[in-house]
């Protein structure tokens, strides 16, 4: 690449102040366009073919989330945070859930921490399948003609949803994850299916790397959308955008939550910074999430899988004070929930629940590392930041 | 005064030249047939797929169920498409992108809505910033419910579409099925797009807005804009 | 240093610079530091101390209390809430709030962290409280030409924009 590009562009760039000889010419890119991954919207300030300057906008998917949370009690919130993060909806359950544990101060049994750790590293294979599929499809119709590696991820991501739906009934949403614990315990003859399933995928995986390991796919990715570390950090970016610029930070090790703290967990790094770091970064965590389930799956211990039972009554959730922030690292990094206590129902909504999504920090990198590539490597770093529009817009 | 079209007399000159040619409308007839059979199973979907469904969207088209076998591509562009899936949320700040992006598509075309939020905008129904329901937009075809619906529900309501579209092209009326209760419960503030209010009610807010915009305090503008200004507006309208 | 090990040495630089009381337990809902303390606060962490990934802010709004009896009554104001991590093993997050009057605001943070600009956009979208040195503050999720901030408590959950809904 001949282009120059310093290490951070400026997004508050004034157009009338660059080149004034220079024809910009702006081209808008979305809401609607089958590579924005959702609704999301770029307008590009273009000098011939390079990109000047970019204005993206996000808020077409905004749903109200938190408005609708503050009018529903603790326990009626789990099903309607599902459709945030609707790639990983088991995280989102949890992280909300974890965050109203931590504000009443309820315990949650061991079985239940082993099964939310086991869905987790499951459901974390599923949600990078769903992204190297798409990002390879992005990537055009050069790599294994076209639509290949997108149709063998979603083959491998429905034998995933099979033992979701085996779990908990549902193919989608799971709705599993309850204050205090879980609501659908291991059936008989899951962990077989558990170790049928992910040792299946495990070989495929090398399959994926090995049809990738591609001139055009590598001259694609390698050297493009380079987000250093330092901007990283400063920009929030967490997860594997974060790991791939070599910052070695992984909350499931450093701030353990569940049973982490008695897992050696592998944090996968890598230091190149640009798209081809971080399906690097993806495909390895894979690989470790597949071995953490596995390792897990046989060894759950019995017991309860619910504090009592189900909490469902607001009576036992009226929480007056208190303020917690609770972080789980999720597919894309780190998903936090914001609770203040003490709102209506008598006490038993949130009086404000704020969700730190992952994705629209990815997303506020966009003005910091496009200017400088070309139009079409625009897609490529757009689809390497992995963004959830229903996450980032909430 | 309103003329019943079906009594008058119709002339074309094609028309007259079919009545002379011996056995030509016996061919039109027949090749009418044959581009009903390509419309019906050639559908290609344009995917207007903004949130969770879209998801589900993309397993229908992939490996295990592979809509594609229908005869269903999925095309990028509102140019080159037939059918719309309308499969997510829709929200107030993309609804004219919708609005825009239907008004591309060259007809014939059709709607599907996939999923409770592009029917009646499921428990986000009442929050400020998603319209309930993408038909309050856009005419609607067929509905697929669920939360998202399997890819298996929305290969059904594709195969129900090419009925509906078989129908059409011979020319039979397809009725709603819509039970009153259920439409009265279910009814918008803003009419649905077929609904013969529509135009009247919306004129009728646009002017609404058009008078509230004009204050000057935020704070007002706020007050005027609930559901209550606006009834007390309404009732003003009508006075 | 462990995460207990950080907290107790968070609690300190509190106590000695910013204005936290000597003997003040740490309250349920997380410590609250006057307005002025903010920027520097956040300076001194990220350079001195590591907290150098920027986590969150979280704004809310809080709405007249009126005086009764003995309970003393609140204006209106608003709380912000801001969230810087350390990385690496051990990880902590810091955490403080300040209370911003209606017409008052906060020092933005983008100086020091640039992924500062996006959050506080959103929060002065939704919530309405205002930054000061702000070098971009649009609103982000809501059209350009909506009126109000829907996250205030005043704001009616199912308020309409026509013709729309």
């Amino acid at each position: 690449m001949t282009l120059e590009r310093p290490d951070r562009a400026d997004p508050y760039l004034d157009l009338d102040e660059y080149e004034p000889e220079a024809d910009l010419m702006v081209l808008n890119f979305g809401p609607q366009h089958p590579s924005t991954h959702g609704v999301f919207r770029v307008v590009m300030y273009l000098d011939g073919e390079t990109i000047v300057k970019a204005v993206p906008y996000a808020g077409y998917l905004h749903r109200g989330v938190e408005k609708l949370c503050e009018k529903l009690t603790y326990a009626q919130i789990t099903p309607i945070v599902d459709k945030n993060d609707y790639v990983a909806p088991m995280f989102n359950e949890q992280a909300v859930n974890m965050a109203f544990e931590a504000l009443t101060g309820t315990e949650v049994p061991i079985r239940a921490q082993y099964i939310r750790t086991i869905v987790g590293e499951i459901q974390r294979v599923a949600s990078h399948l769903l992204w190297l599929g798409t990002f390879a499809m992005d990537l055009g119709g050069a790599i294994g003609g076209g639509t290949s590696v997108f149709m063998w991820c979603f083959r491998e991501r429905e034998m995933i949803l099979d033992l979701f739906e085996h779990l908990t009934g549902c193919r989608f949403h799971y709705n599993t994850h309850t204050l205090g614990g879980n609501r659908h315990d291991i059936p008989a003859g899951w962990a077989e299916k558990v170790h049928a399933t992910l040792g299946h995928i495990a070989q495929r995986v090398d399959e994926y790397e090995a049809i990738l390991d591609h001139p055009i796919f590598k001259a694609r990715t390698e050297g493009v959308g380079v987000i250093s570390a330092q901007l990283a950090l400063d920009l929030g970016l967490t997860g594997p955008l974060l790991r791939a610029s070599g910052v070695d930070h992984d909350l499931r090790r450093d701030a353990p939550y569940n049973i982490y703290d008695q897992l050696d967990v592998q944090v996968m790094t890598d230091t190149g910074g640009d798209c081809a770091a971080r399906y690097r970064v993806r495909v390895r965590e894979m690989r470790e999430s597949i071995r953490i389930a596995r390792a897990l799956v046989d060894n759950v211990p019995p017991g309860p899988i619910c504090g009592t039972k189900p909490i469902k009554l607001p009576v036992q959730t009226r929480v007056k004070d208190g303020q917690v922030y609770v972080a789980l690292e999720t597919p894309r990094g780190e998903l936090g929930t914001y609770v203040i206590g003490g709102g209506d129902n008598r006490n038993a909504s949130p009086y404000r629940l704020k969700i730190r999504p992952p994705s629209l920090h990815a997303l506020s990198a966009l003005p910091y590392v496009l200017p400088g590539h070309g139009v079409s490597d625009a897609v490529a770093i757009l689809g390497s930041l992995d963004p959830i529009m229903g996450e980032a817009d909430r | 005064m309103a003329v019943d079209e079906s009594d008058l007399p119709f002339e074309h000159p094609l028309y007259d030249l079919m009545a002379k040619m011996p056995g030509l409308d016996l061919a039109t007839t027949s090749v009418d047939k044959l581009l009903n059979w390509g419309v019906r199973n050639s559908l290609w979907i344009f995917p207007m797929a903004t949130s969770c469904c879209g998801i589900e969207f993309m397993a229908a088209a992939a490996s295990r169920v592979d809509m594609d076998r229908m005869g269903t591509i999925v095309r990028g562009t509102p140019r080159q498409s037939d059918v719309m899936v309308v499969a997510g949320t829709i929200t107030v700040k993309m609804a004219p992108r919708v609005k825009r992006l239907w008004d591309q598509m060259p007809e014939p075309k059709w709607c599907v809505a996939m999923g409770s939020c592009a029917i009646s905008g499921d428990f986000y129904r009442d929050i400020y910033s998603v319209i309930p329901g993408i038909d309050t937009v856009i005419p609607v075809d067929v509905y697929i419910p669920g939360c998202p619906p399997n890819p298996e529900e929305l290969m059904g309501g594709m195969l129900a579409l090419q009925e509906k579209v078989a129908l059409k092209r011979a020319g039979l009326r397809v009725p709603p099925e819509v039970r009153p209760e259920t439409a009265k419960m279910i009814k918008p503030r803003v009419g649905r797009a077929e609904d013969p209010t529509r135009e009247k009610l919306i004129g009728h807010h646009q002017a609404l807005q058009a008078r509230t915009l004009d204050l000057t305090e935020p704070a007002d503008l706020v007050e005027a804009m609930t559901p209550k200004a606006a009834a007390d507006g309404d009732q003003e309208g009508g006075a | 240093m462990t995460t207990a090990e950080r907290e107790s040495a968070f609690v300190e630089l509190l106590r000695a610079r910013f204005g936290l009381a000597e003997d003040a337990e740490p309250p349920p809902e997380g410590f609250l530091l006057a307005a002025e303390h903010h920027f520097e606060l956040a300076r001194t962490l990220k350079q001195q101390h590591g907290y150098v990934q920027y986590v969150s802010v979280v704004a809310s709004h809080w709405p007249e209390v009126p005086a009764k009896g003995k309970v003393e009554g609140d204006p209106e104001h608003y709380e912000v809430a801001t969230l810087l991590r350390t990385v690496g093993p051990g990880s902590h997050v810091a955490r403080w709030r300040v209370r911003i009057e209606m017409d008052g605001a906060l020092d933005s943070l983008v100086p020091l962290f640039a992924g500062a600009d996006w959050q506080e956009r959103e929060q002065f979208d939704l919530v309405g409280v205002r930054f000061a040195d702000h070098p971009d503050l649009r609103r982000l999720m809501m059209p350009e030409e909506w009126v109000g901030h829907p996250l205030r408590k005043d704001y009616a959950i199912e308020t309409g924009h026509l013709p729309w809904r």
